[in-house]
């Protein structure tokens, strides 16, 4: 019995973990194409037992621990790519986070937003936004939520190959 | 004394089978119907045997019990029941107490979703649910006895390395036609 508390608890925290609930509505659009990793998937893949001299491995097992969701979204429909732009405007007025850049080069508008704890370095939310300009650059919406360094999740994009990791690259540095 | 014991065992027995989880009963009707190609493959599939294994991969594969698969392939004939079966089985996976979703991706004409049912050190069952418009869907359920994320990790370097037995596949490639 006591289990089954847990697990509504467990799934309720989870409900209310999904604040990225605004974009879900591009999931299941045609012209979309999403990846959606949620806490449970990094949580076991934390629990893989690597070779312990793999210092890089073991950092990147460090890193999965503290993530909850990661959510992209990508598209080259030039109207679903508008329908992005409203919402990542919308969801920024109901949940305000500091843009801490803004790129524009090679046909691609960047912006990366974050939230954080107070003064530490401690990342609680990060969305990026790519503008494409055309049907050979892609607009992407890329959210990750969690407790983790910023320095740190570069690892992961680059072991995912997600879109935007020069960028996010340059903005850990700037850091 | 003994009556109410029996009794205690019986209602457990009633209500185990109440929550024994849909998805397995929707296979076992479904294996029947003929728009449905089922597959039952036992962990001997792996030929665990030919293969030199490390004592690690030994007890990774105890823990490993059998493959079910079910597919369905959409033509034109079938159209609406694809509409219907896919929608069942979308809502089978939605019970996110049993199924607690793991990593999802789509096209929006084609998607994939993984789930895991038990507990992150004692993993009951790894369901994978695939569909693509013109081809229609599979659900493969990976069944095993408590085995924790290392366990499938090498069960599937295991499936790499083992010359699988493709002649139990040959009813899954009618569907990639």
């Amino acid at each position: 019995m006591k289990k089954n508390i847990l697990v509504f608890v467990f799934s309720l925290v989870s409900f209310i973990g999904f604040s990225q609930a605004e974009f879900d509505k591009f999931e299941d659009k045609d012209d979309v194409s999403s990846v959606i990793v949620t806490k449970k998937m990094f949580e076991l893949m934390s629990k893989v037992k690597v070779d312990a001299k793999d210092k890089e491995m073991q950092q990147y097992l460090t890193l999965l621990k503290k993530l909850d969701n990661l959510k992209v979204f990508t598209t080259t429909n030039t109207k679903v790519a508008t329908e992005m732009k409203t919402s990542v405007t919308s969801y920024l007025k109901s949940n305000p986070l500091d843009e801490l850049m803004r790129v524009n080069n090679d046909g691609k508008n960047v912006k990366i937003y974050i939230k954080s704890v107070g003064e530490s370095s401690t990342v609680k939310e990060l969305l990026m936004f790519m503008e494409g300009s055309s049907k050979e650059v892609p607009s992407v919406i890329l959210s990750l939520t969690g407790s983790f360094n910023l320095d740190e999740i570069t690892s992961l994009t680059e072991r995912m190959n997600l879109p935007g990791k020069d960028e996010l690259e340059k903005a850990s540095k700037s850091k | 004394m003994k009556k109410p014991l029996l009794f205690l065992v019986f209602i457990t027995m009633i209500s185990s089978c109440k929550n024994e989880p849909s998805l397995q009963k929707y296979f076992v009707d479904k294996s029947e119907s003929k728009e449905f190609i089922s597959l039952d493959l036992g962990s001997s599939i792996l030929n665990a045997d030919k293969l030199s294994l490390t004592a690690d991969e030994k007890s990774a594969l105890t823990t490993f019990k059998k493959i079910n698969v079910l597919a369905f392939k959409n033509d034109d004939k079938n159209k609406v029941n694809y509409q219907k079966e896919m929608k069942e089985v979308k809502t089978l996976l939605k019970d996110k107490t049993t199924y607690q979703p793991l990593v999802k991706v789509g096209t929006g004409s084609a998607g994939a979703s993984m789930y895991f049912v038990g507990e992150d050190e004692n993993i009951d069952e790894v369901v994978l649910f695939a569909n693509k418009k013109e081809n229609g869907f599979a659900v493969v359920r990976v069944l095993g006895n408590d085995m924790n994320p290392s366990d499938v990790m090498k069960i599937i370097s295991i499936v790499q390395k083992s010359n699988i037995n493709l002649e139990q596949f040959k009813p899954l490639q009618k569907l990639l036609e």
